[in-house]
């Protein structure tokens, strides 16, 4: 049986759901080596800011059972040379590019918005709304409703690209902040970011990271990211992407029938570099096997 | 690929040799593996170690590691033929010496292994003095097997084999080397770089970091470079540098 596995976001016509994590890709170079990125649905890249960025003191990552906690700290070669070098380098590699923008201030999300959508080289803006809001002593963007709307609103005018919002997962009800990036004018959004962590050290009797706390991603918090799909595509109208966990294409699977309409993978490339395209493979393969011929019959399904 | 050996040298340190489909030809001395440990999902970060000794022409690979927690405790456990998953070889390694120039190779602990397939790989003109620091008599491994590429001093932490003390008490006040290649502790780096200070010799050293990817996509693992501006990947840039290159 033949399947078809594009999907459609916001206009944006992918021609299957599975696209690299934001962070967990760079800009795609490195994985580049190991396969063509136009096999992707789409490239994610690395959390762009206006000014370069070196990031959290290390240690910054470290392994939990069946996890990872980060704490990258926005890493990132900044604006200007994400605009010279990054960007014209993907935009020959056939594949739509997602960019994921961060920044300190509302001023700082318009400015890089602005400049990626003039500069005709991205298919859409991902909103990175985990960081702090300088603004508003560093609690993050993401996690108060009026704020976050706030901040969509602001970025909206700027967007010419379709406009998708990363919510957080650090909130009691995920379904509140959903429904204020709709109403601040988002045309899709994808979840989860990651969920604020710890490890400690018995021999040092200190936190392992530098940063003391990271952003917990990977199997163990696939079951939290599969509720928060869920409860998000019944609060909210739009197109998802979801993420958190997938290493397989019945993770996979399993966040289409929670609602979403397209996935995204992050640390399972860390554990096999080729992750992505075997996601697309197994993803095919058990469609053709379950008799499912397009991802629309089965979208939601859950609910 | 498959194992072919898993012996153990020391209390702690276990060499694994490994046969199997691998691209033996493109490695460089002081590149590593990335091992993902297990087969399901328990364990999703790979584990980087060192090359010890590529044969090319018997097509083996050796690592030497010491057991310190779930992942090398999983890889003590592995039998003759059992699979493992091996990503590599990765990062960039050791820039090779002129031939006829004079060479220092020292190494401490688990930081030993590259270094054996740096002085294999040195040109036959070249007798390197090599330096092996270990934590007691107990902790040694591999010192025959450097003896056959140049002249080797042992130093442990507790005086029980060679010299007492650290690598850096068996230097001396003399220089006479052109180059320096060293992997080991952090602390032992920055010691040799402080006893070589205003010298013209060209140190080389190998560092280690907490990795997430592993080929350079995640900044898991940087460096900050010597100007305090920028960053280095170790996976992907190192995990060997030029010591003048990156704060230590
Ligand atoms: C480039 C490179 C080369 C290395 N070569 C060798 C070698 O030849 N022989 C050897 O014995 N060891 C080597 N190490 C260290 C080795 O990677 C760690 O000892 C090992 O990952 C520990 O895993 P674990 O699960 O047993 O320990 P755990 O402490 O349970 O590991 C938990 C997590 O921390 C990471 N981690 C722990 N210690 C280290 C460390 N020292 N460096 C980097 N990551 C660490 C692990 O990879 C894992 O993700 C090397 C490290 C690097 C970065
Ligand atoms: C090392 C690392 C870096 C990340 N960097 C970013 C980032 O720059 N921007 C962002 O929106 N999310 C970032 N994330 C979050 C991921 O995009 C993703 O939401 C999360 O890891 C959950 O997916 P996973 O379980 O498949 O990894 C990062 C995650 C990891 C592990
Ligand atoms: S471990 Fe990912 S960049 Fe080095």
């Amino acid at each position: 049986m033949s399947v078809d596995l594009s999907v459609n976001i916001t206009g944006l016509t992918l021609k299957n759901p599975v696209m690299p994590a934001s962070g967990c890709f760079g800009f795609g170079r490195e994985y580049g080596e190991y396969y063509s990125l136009d096999r992707l649905g789409a490239v994610v890249v690395k959390a762009t800011t206006l000014h370069p960025r070196l990031g959290n003191s290390t240690p910054r990552v470290t392994e939990v059972t069946g996890g990872m906690l980060n704490a990258i700290g926005l890493a990132n070669p900044g604006l200007d040379q994400v605009l010279e070098e990054e960007l014209p380098w993907l935009a020959n590699q056939n594949v739509p590019v997602i960019v994921n923008v961060a920044g300190d201030t509302v001023e700082d999300y318009c400015i890089v918005v602005d400049q990626i959508c003039q500069s005709g080289l991205a298919h859409a803006i991902e909103l990175n709304v985990s960081c702090p809001n300088v603004e508003r002593g560093g609690l993050a963007f993401g996690v108060d409703p009026q704020v976050l709307r706030r901040l969509v609103e602001a970025v909206r005018p700027y967007c010419t690209l379709p406009l998708i919002v990363k919510l957080s997962p650090n909130v009691s009800r995920i379904q509140d902040v959903a429904m204020a990036a709709a109403e601040g004018g988002a045309d899709a959004l994808s979840l989860i970011n990651t969920l604020v962590g710890m490890q400690i050290d018995l021999r040092t009797r200190r936190p392992v990271l530098a940063n003391r706390t990271g952003g917990l991603s990977g199997p163990a918090i696939k079951p939290v990211a599969v509720r928060m799909v869920y409860d998000v595509a019944k609060a909210v109208d739009l197109p998802l992407i979801g993420m958190g966990g997938i290493f397989t294409g019945k993770d996979a699977l399993e966040f289409i029938m929670a609602g979403a309409s397209a996935v995204a993978v992050g640390t399972a490339n860390f554990t096999d570099p080729r992750a992505c395209p075997r996601i697309i493979r197994e993803l095919r393969e058990l469609m053709a096997a379950e008799g499912i011929k397009n991802l629309e019959e089965i979208r939601g399904c859950a609910l | 690929m498959q194992v072919k050996e898993n012996r153990q040298l020391t209390k702690d340190v276990y060499a694994l040799k490994l046969v199997g489909d691998f691209p033996y030809h493109e490695v460089q001395a002081g590149q590593f593996v990335d091992i993902k440990i297990g087969a399901g999902l328990e364990f999703p970060l790979r584990r980087p170690l060192s090359i010890a000794h590529c044969d090319v022409k018997k097509q083996e690979l050796t690592l030497i590691y010491r057991v310190v927690g779930g992942g090398t405790t999983w890889l003590r456990h592995r039998d003759v033929g059992d699979s493992v998953d091996v990503l590599g070889p990765l990062g960039t390694g050791f820039p090779l010496p002129k031939p006829q120039s004079s060479v220092l190779v020292v190494g401490g602990g688990v930081g030993i292994p590259p270094l054996y397939q740096l002085v294999r790989e040195f040109d036959s003109s070249i007798q390197p003095q090599i330096i092996l620091g270990f934590r007691d008599k107990f902790d040694c491994f591999w010192i025959e097997e450097f003896a056959e590429y140049g002249k080797v001093t042992v130093c442990t932490e507790d005086g029980s084999k060679g010299h007492k003390g650290l690598v850096t008490t068996a230097l001396g006040a003399e220089n006479k080397w052109d180059y320096l290649y060293s992997c080991g502790p952090k602390p032992m780096l920055r010691a040799l770089k402080g006893h070589f200070e205003g010298t013209t010799i060209q140190g080389y050293v190998s560092l280690e970091e907490r990795m997430a990817c592993g080929i350079g996509a995640c900044s898991g693992c940087t460096c900050l470079t010597s100007d305090g501006k920028g960053t280095k990947r170790v996976c992907k840039d190192g995990p060997v540098f030029p010591w003048e290159e990156v704060v230590l």
